[in-house]
């Protein structure tokens, strides 16, 4: 008897107990199964919402470019806003988005968008192109030189190969601006290995290595401009210049013609080709002439030099001084002068050389202390220029 | 612990009762099963649950707002006037609809009734009220209402941790804490920042730090991060900027925003406490138009130039915070969201004020850092710092959660560097607007709403009374243990009060009652030790610093507490009664 309430509780306990102990672990089986459930229909509406915005973010991008292409910058500006919407961290999005902005001269807030491009792929040539004109437009020239030569290193798409050579071009422009010639030189020489056959860019090339003071290689820059163009004024003028600064002057002569010929509005050919004109007939040391005609250009020289003492005198009161142990020019050269006849100097070659060397002295001298020189004056300095260090 | 004891002791008593062998491996699945099931473990399998279920919940009501602002407002950012003015009016009708027929409890952020839900109602929230935050909020965010997702989210978060709760059966001391357990799964998923929603709910919520409850809220803030982070991915609300301090003296530019941020934050506060009773008082009828009333004059911003005001704004913080705008008009965009926003709010549109607050602290910040960087072109003012600490100003100053604030500007921008900026700014915001606007806006909300919610500010400022604050010196002598009856007799002689206390060897105090000691005052025992006469039983000891709540629990069973020192538990300081406790705490009532 007492067996029976034992079992009652016993069993009562054990579906008591089997209520507390499985009830949980169903519900978390049923919560797991209703999360799972949860997790795929959210998953669904997770693409669905996704593929719209995409749809939607490409749809104003599109919209945007083509804005952009019609330089409607202010509703491409608000075209990629919109794609932003949908798309926050898009490149592209972005990219276009700080390119409008640019082209409203929005650039503080384009910087802003290019510089986060910028952070997420520093090799990008646009951005750096881009970020790199602000800062040259921000008088930051370090910072926009480096930009430069990230553009111009960076992996540029073979349709936009164009956009490095430009960048490399304004890298160049930049460093001139900048009196970083050396630099420029050497970028203007990577430039020309791997320029193609178009004239123009020669020509650019020639004018960007006369700019650095690289005549000699603004000289053949032209010469190539020249050759599938051989009439272009510029790269004639260009070419003369060229000539002229190497002291090349009858090739000099030649270019500078035709370049006037071409083109008889360009005055400073024009004027260079005077000079030119000159210094040809005024150099005694140029072979095939006579002895006579050495003579007589000798004693011309001499007669400028002497003029340009008298002019500087007067305008400055005193004479100029070659220095504090050179003897006087001009009493130099009022003792040299009854020598100096064409006569003369038959007698006495010697004479040729020491009269040269003072009309060079004279020239060189009144140039840095009365102005620069011009007409005969200017055809005697640069001669002097051509044959420093000569031996006469 | 009393249950590990029951489990024991039924295990026991069956395997007696069955007696067979074959029942042990059974009894041993049994006991797995309790053990794993028990409820304070099975709390923490529910939180990973509520975080799972919040950041799915969550994540669909992104999409919800998404799509009410694509269909109601159009896909593009020009809006047209026409959207600008209907969608919020119209939304604004239904919503009052919704609100005062199906939907009551979905007024408002949701903090409150969370609050409510953890102080008032066991942790019981109906579930229609998730779906009617989920339905109103996102129509009105949608729509353009100035109104952010964050606290619906928290609402929804813990509304569907309490259906769990129920569902699971839990005792009505875990069913009270379910409901922050999910608002931390709701917030730290709406807002990308599971560390600044526990703080925010442990400060603002619960108001406790206690280990049974952190990890839990801890669990499902994470998982819901997660949840979240899976379906949306891991991108912050808005781009932070590279932000640091170059020079100390900038503190002191930030310090103006500190300023700045406490008394807009008073404005803003001090608005809601002064407007919201008033149209709440206004006949019912009209409670069905102000939401659209509301909508149709945030329109009517949005038309004359501002439409930066609409909606919860984020990509507008992120405008602010990469200076795409001028000093002047951010700082008109942060007085027109204030008043968007009091509109929104007063009108009762169910939404949130987190992004709200976020955009105007964002618009303020960038707006002095710039009129700064004018007045003071050496220093290196970032527009995006001054946002960002702006955010936080404005959390502290209006929302009164200090901790968050600081921890929440930190998470967001994932940059160490700026916290003494936000550490000073924010702090004069939390002084300045606490001094203006004594009551924080939360309890302020409640009290208009006739509940009375414990205050967690207040709570956090109370005065607490110590033991110090009731002891008073003792007149009773104090002997050793070792000591002879005959000089507890003397002693008690010279004193007028009828007990002494005996220091116990090594440590320890005992009292002894004069009664006890004339009793056995014979000559016999004049040389006897008091230790071998009397049963010294220990009394408990308190020390200065204990509050008086502790010293309370002895008082009943022990009319006076010795109170002895720290450092020697031998030094008796004073000695503390149930009178002198009952007095003190009169005279702290009394002010």
């Amino acid at each position: 008897m007492p067996q029976m309430p034992e079992q009652n509780r016993s069993s009562e306990r054990w579906s008591r107990l089997r209520v507390y102990l499985w009830q949980r672990p169903v519900m978390l089986a049923l919560m797991t199964a209703l999360a799972v459930l949860f997790f795929l229909l959210v998953t669904g509406l997770t693409r669905a919402y996704q593929a719209q915005r995409r749809s939607l973010g490409n749809r104003w991008y599109e919209r945007g470019v083509a804005d952009l292409n019609s330089q409607r910058f202010d509703a491409a500006v608000t075209d990629f806003r919109a794609a932003l919407l949908y798309s926050r961290d898009n490149y592209n999005y972005q990219l276009n988005l700080a390119e409008a902005l640019l082209g409203m001269n929005h650039t503080a807030e384009a910087s802003v968008y290019l510089m986060n491009l910028w952070d997420r792929q520093p090799e990008d040539g646009l951005v750096n192109l881009e970020l790199a004109r602000i800062t040259a437009q921000k008088g930051q020239a370090q910072q926009a030189i480096r930009h430069y030569h990230d553009a111009v290193y960076a992996a540029w798409p073979p349709q936009s190969e164009g956009l490095r050579q430009k960048a490399r071009l304004e890298l160049i422009d930049l460093l001139l601006r900048n009196n970083e010639n050396q630099k420029a030189q050497a970028e203007l020489i990577a430039m020309s290995e791997n320029a193609d056959d178009d004239p123009e860019q020669h020509r650019v090339l020639g004018d960007l290595f006369v700019r650095a003071g690289d005549y000699q290689h603004a000289f053949t820059e032209y010469r190539l401009s020249l050759k599938t163009d051989p009439r272009n004024a510029k790269a004639l003028a260009g070419l003369g210049l060229a000539a002229y600064q190497l002291g090349r002057y009858p090739l000099a002569q030649q270019y500078l013609g035709e370049a006037m010929k071409s083109d008889p509005s360009d005055s400073a050919s024009a004027e260079r080709w005077k000079t030119t004109a000159l210094i040809l007939c005024m150099d005694p040391f140029r072979r095939q002439i006579t002895m006579a005609e050495r003579n007589r250009r000798v004693v011309e020289a001499f007669s400028t030099a002497g003029q340009r003492l008298e002019k500087c005198a007067s305008s400055n009161g005193n004479g100029p001084r070659a220095g504090g142990q050179q003897p006087d020019l001009s009493q130099e050269w009022s003792s040299l002068k009854p020598q100096i006849s064409v006569r003369g100097l038959q007698l006495n070659p010697d004479l040729t050389e020491r009269a040269m060397d003072l009309v060079f002295r004279v020239e060189r001298e009144t140039s840095s202390s009365c102005g620069p020189p011009a007409g005969p004056d200017l055809a005697l300095l640069l001669l002097s220029n051509l044959h420093e260090g000569n031996s006469f | 612990m009393s249950l590990d004891t029951d489990s024991r002791t039924e295990a026991v008593s069956d395997r007696r009762e069955t007696g067979g062998a074959k029942q042990v491996p059974e009894l041993a699945a049994r006991s797995f099963w309790r053990l794993a099931f028990r409820e304070d473990r099975f709390f923490i399998i529910l939180s990973v649950f509520i975080g799972v279920f919040s950041g799915l919940a969550v994540v669909c009501f992104r999409y919800a707002i998404d799509w009410c602002r694509l269909y109601l407002l159009g896909t593009g950012v020009v809006l047209t006037p026409m959207r600008m003015l209907l969608a919020p009016t119209l939304a604004g009708l239904v919503i009052a609809v919704l609100v005062l027929h199906f939907f009551p409890a979905t007024r408002g952020s949701g903090v409150n009734q969370t609050k409510a839900a953890l102080y008032i109602y066991n942790g019981q929230i109906p579930f229609r009220t998730a779906i009617g935050k989920f339905i109103t909020s996102a129509l009105a965010i949608g729509s353009g209402h100035s109104l952010g997702p964050e606290d619906p989210s928290l609402q929804i978060g813990a509304c569907l941790a309490s259906v769990l709760g129920r569902q699971m059966r839990l005792s009505r001391d875990r069913m009270r804490l379910i409901a922050p357990v999910g608002a931390a799964a709701g917030l730290a998923a709406a807002f990308n920042a599971p560390i600044s929603a526990v703080l925010f709910v442990i400060e603002e919520v619960i108001g406790r730090w206690t280990a049974g409850i952190l990890g839990s809220v801890v669990l499902s803030a994470v998982s819901s991060v997660v949840v979240m982070r899976w379906f949306l991915g891991s991108e912050p609300l808005f781009r932070i900027p590279a932000v640091e301090m170059t020079q100390p003296s900038e503190l002191l530019a930030y310090s103006v925003l500190g300023i700045v941020g406490g008394f807009a934050a008073a404005v803003f506060a001090g608005g809601i406490a002064a407007l919201r009773p008033a149209l709440k008082a206004l006949p019912r009828w009209t409670q069905y138009l102000q939401p659209a009333m509301a909508g149709l004059l945030i329109g009517l911003i949005a038309a004359l130039g501002a439409p930066q005001v609409m909606g919860a704004g984020y990509e507008y913080i992120d405008q602010a915070m990469h200076g795409q705008f001028t000093w002047q008009f951010l700082a008109i965009l942060a007085g027109l969201k204030i008043l968007a926003t009091l509109l929104s709010f007063i009108s009762g549109t169910p939404g949130g004020m987190f992004a709200p607050t976020l955009f105007i602290g964002a618009m303020l910040g960038a707006s002095v850092g710039g009129a700064e960087r004018l007045l003071f072109p050496h220093l290196t003012i970032l527009p995006g710092a001054y946002a960002l600490v702006g955010m936080g100003v404005l959390f502290a100053g209006f929302l009164r959660a200090p901790m968050t604030s600081v921890f929440m500007v930190l998470e967001v921008s994932g940059n160490y560097s700026i916290i003494l900026p936000v550490i000073v700014a924010n702090s004069l915001a939390y002084v300045i607007s606490r001094t203006l606007q004594p009551t924080p806006i939360f309890d302020l909300l409640t009290r208009q709403d006739g509940l009375e919610l414990p205050s967690m500010e207040e709570l956090r400022e109370e005065d607490i009374l110590h033991v110090e604050d009731a002891m008073q010196s003792s007149n009773a002598p104090l002997l050793e243990a070792e000591d002879t009856l005959g000089k507890a007799v003397r002693s008690l002689d010279q004193s007028q009060v009828d007990y002494l206390f005996v220091r116990l060897s090594p440590s320890g105090w005992s009292t002894v009652r004069k009664e006890q000691i004339l009793a056995l005052a014979t000559d016999d025992n004049a040389d006897a030790k008091l230790s071998s006469l009397l049963p010294l039983k220990r009394v408990p000891y308190l020390h200065p610093d204990h509050s008086l709540e502790t010293a309370l629990r002895y008082l009943d069973r022990w009319p006076v507490v010795p109170v002895v020192s720290r450092a020697d538990f031998s030094r008796l300081e004073g000695v503390v009664s149930q009178r002198a406790v009952l007095d003190r705490y009169r005279e702290f009532g009394e002010g």
